[in-house]
């Protein structure tokens, strides 16, 4: 396959899934006669048809309640919030009611929707378009928490959702839209729900998600010059956990270091330090590091983001001072 | 869209709801009996909390029975239904049994919900009652989604949503007014007003009862106002409006009813409506004692039959209910997610 962009990575999901199954529809605003505005539903209109392309009204709550009905009577919506941001709106009908329809029915109802958006920082947008709020769904049940870092896993990791019987927050990140690109690869289908090793090394565990798994490894580049090796794990998904995974390393490293874009304090890298320390305390060689976005607002520059977003600098100095322990 | 003239919130001694004929007996029989079914249920329900054999919140409809069992009447086993925290109504009318919703609130196995519901969580898919929703208005776009999907797969079933005159300020509630009339959702949305959004008036925020639906009438969608005292009204109402959706358009009812009791048991209403409110209101206002007096005009009349059979099968489904079994403890944790995988994770 030819090498894309992660936007259209994105878009190829959606295109395969929506020609494999009639009953998966695509909601949202903009998505239709724009494209969406990051370009990820460009030419599904005009392929699809009005009836499986809805564009909606700025009404991300109804939007996403209608899907979560949709979805428990048969369909297989996949919801598009336009920023991350946004999806605070809908967090009731998430939270309340997407993620509890099957528990609280006692099994009755299965919830088959996928929530699109696209998060984090590095595009200029802004504190109210700019957030990391991840943590947040990773601490709800019933929902999945996806995060791809890179094409190939935006691409197979959607058509995963899209075929879940379990709702799915899936997490773009649109720094990487059209910044990345890579090969999609040829696997002969979705696979499950792992992490991934994107990077060996046999001193200090990176445990990292979406964008900062790129910054995770410029700084493993620079410590690997300085003759410390960083095995960079990427999650994948941030529920489920892949412990299995990150204490397979931890077993060889004995060091732990968890990089991740969404608010240091209580957020997801807490509860992989916490993992760690409650069942790899033998294996641990020196304090569980966590590098994350400080707890302040995503401002709008550049130059004021990287003061509180992990950059590859900030992350290589915490290893430095983990590896030196 | 009709007004009246009188407000059901009021204690009104002149009301007494459409004339029926020898024509109607069969239909008013079978509404008069449906409401006695909700009746009994709640009162029973509210005997088994006071003796302390159920526990937790319950949110009494006395009185605004003939919103649920009138609208239900329209509707087809195959339609679906989507509720408030105050739903016992809806689902007794919709077809839920009496011993599932008791089990329920008994918290056993055979429970709707296998006892891990409770009072504001009845769900029982099989009857086409899709579920109560404890978040105020919560439940309306689930049932404008579900009348979509259902129509969209080539069925003419349709949904509709209970919501209160509370559910009415939330901007959900208007946000889906809006999507179903633009993706054409064949959902019909029945707004009782009660009068009381837990402590506050609703005529502080909608005017006289009617105001309701002139507000969702702004929205496009064909809304009308029928008074909840006469169940018999309500009924011809829901029928012309269920008609209407079938067809393929949202359409939206407000149904003036009052709120007997409390909003819930540990209300203390005292403090904001006089303390003898509800009581007054029913003794003049009671939708059940307004037909059972129409009925009664005819001589061949069931309707101490009818009180008398229904209070029989209550209780047995009371004491069968509650001799049944608690769910193990691994049903705690049961059905987090559809997936084995994500199930085993879980």
């Amino acid at each position: 396959m030819r090498e894309v962009k992660y936007a259209e990575a994105v878009r190829g999901a959606l295109e395969d899934e929506m020609a494999a199954d009639e009953t998966v529809v695509v909601m949202g605003e903009e998505v239709g006669a724009l494209g969406g505005v990051f370009t990820v539903t460009q030419g599904l209109l005009e392929r699809f048809g009005e009836d499986r392309v809805l564009d909606s009204p700025i009404s991300e709550a109804g939007v996403v309640g209608f899907a979560i009905g949709a979805a428990a009577e048969g369909m297989r919506p996949v919801v598009e919030i336009m920023f991350s941001d946004f999806v605070l709106l809908a967090l009731d009908q998430i939270i309340n009611l997407g993620a509890k329809i099957r528990y609280m029915s006692n099994g009755q109802f299965s919830v088959p929707l996928t929530i699109r958006m696209p998060g984090g920082g590095g595009t200029n947008h802004g504190p109210q378009h700019s957030q990391s709020l991840e943590s947040l769904f990773a601490h709800v049940p019933g929902l999945v928490v996806a995060m791809p870092s890179n094409p190939s896993d935006a691409y197979w990791m959607l058509r995963h959702a899209i075929r879940s019987d379990d709702p799915v927050i899936f997490l773009e990140s649109k720094n990487l839209y059209f910044r990345t690109s890579g090969d999609i690869d040829a696997r002969t289908g979705p696979d499950g729900f792992g992490a991934s090793v994107v990077r060996a090394g046999d001193d200090i565990t990176i445990v990292s998600a979406g964008r900062m798994v790129e910054r995770s490894l410029q700084a493993a580049d620079r410590l690997a010059a300085e003759g410390v090796g960083c095995e960079v794990i990427d999650l994948r998904y941030l529920w489920p956990l892949d412990t299995a995974s990150i204490e397979a390393s931890l077993r060889r490293t004995g060091k732990l270091a968890v990089v991740y874009e969404a608010v240091e304090f209580c957020g997801w890298g807490g509860e992989v330090a916490a993992w760690a320390g409650e069942h790899c305390f033998e294996s641990l060689d020196g304090p569980v590091v966590r590098v994350g976005t400080e707890r302040v607002p995503i401002p709008y520059g550049h130059a004021l983001e990287d003061e509180i977003v992990p950059t590859a600098e900030r992350i290589a100095g915490e290893l430095r001072g983990l590896a030196a322990y | 869209m009709t007004q009246t003239a009188a407000s059901p919130h009021r204690p009104d001694d002149t009301f007494t709801g459409l004339p029926i004929g020898e024509a109607d007996l069969t239909e008013a029989h079978a509404l008069y009996r449906g409401m006695s079914i909700v009746r009994s249920v709640e009162l029973e329900i509210e005997k088994m909390h006071r003796l302390g054999r159920m526990s937790g919140s319950f949110h009494s409809s006395l009185g605004q029975e003939a919103a649920a069992v009138g609208v239900c009447a329209a509707l087809r086993e195959g339609d679906m239904v989507t509720s408030t925290h105050r739903g016992h109504g809806h689902a007794l009318a919709k077809g839920v049994t009496m011993e599932g919703v008791f089990a329920e609130l008994f918290g056993r196995t055979s429970g709707v919900s296998g006892g891990r519901g409770g009072s504001m969580h009845l769900h029982d898919r099989r009857s086409g009652f899709l579920g109560e929703n404890a978040i105020v208005a919560g439940g309306l776009p689930w049932a404008a989604g579900a009348a979509w999907a259902r129509r969209r797969r080539g069925g003419d079933d349709i949904a509709v949503a209970f919501i209160g005159d509370g559910g009415f300020a939330q901007g959900v509630t208007h946000e889906t007014l809006l999507l179903a009339r633009f993706w054409e959702s064949p959902c019909l949305i029945v707004c009782e007003n009660n009068g009381l959004a837990h402590s506050m008036p609703s005529d502080r925020l909608f005017g006289a009862p009617g105001g309701i639906a002139r507000i969702a009438e702004g929205t496009g969608i064909h809304a009308r106002y029928v008074d909840g005292r006469d169940v018999v009204a309500v009924a011809r109402t829901a029928k012309e409006m269920v008609a209407r959706v079938r067809a393929g358009v949202p359409a939206f009812l407000e149904c003036g009813v009052y709120r007997v009791r409390p909003h819930s048991l540990s209300d203390p209403d005292y403090r904001y409506r006089p303390k003898t409110a509800g009581r007054d209101w029913l003794a003049l206002n009671d939708p059940m004692a307004n037909l059972r007096a129409r009925l009664e005009a005819f001589p061949g009349n069931r309707v101490a039959q009818i009180d008398a059979a229904v209070a029989a099968d209550v209780q047995a489904a009371l004491a069968r209910a509650e001799a049944a079994g608690r769910p193990p403890a691994a049903a705690a944790k049961s059905y987090v997610y559809t997936s084995p995988e994500l199930q085993n994770h879980a």
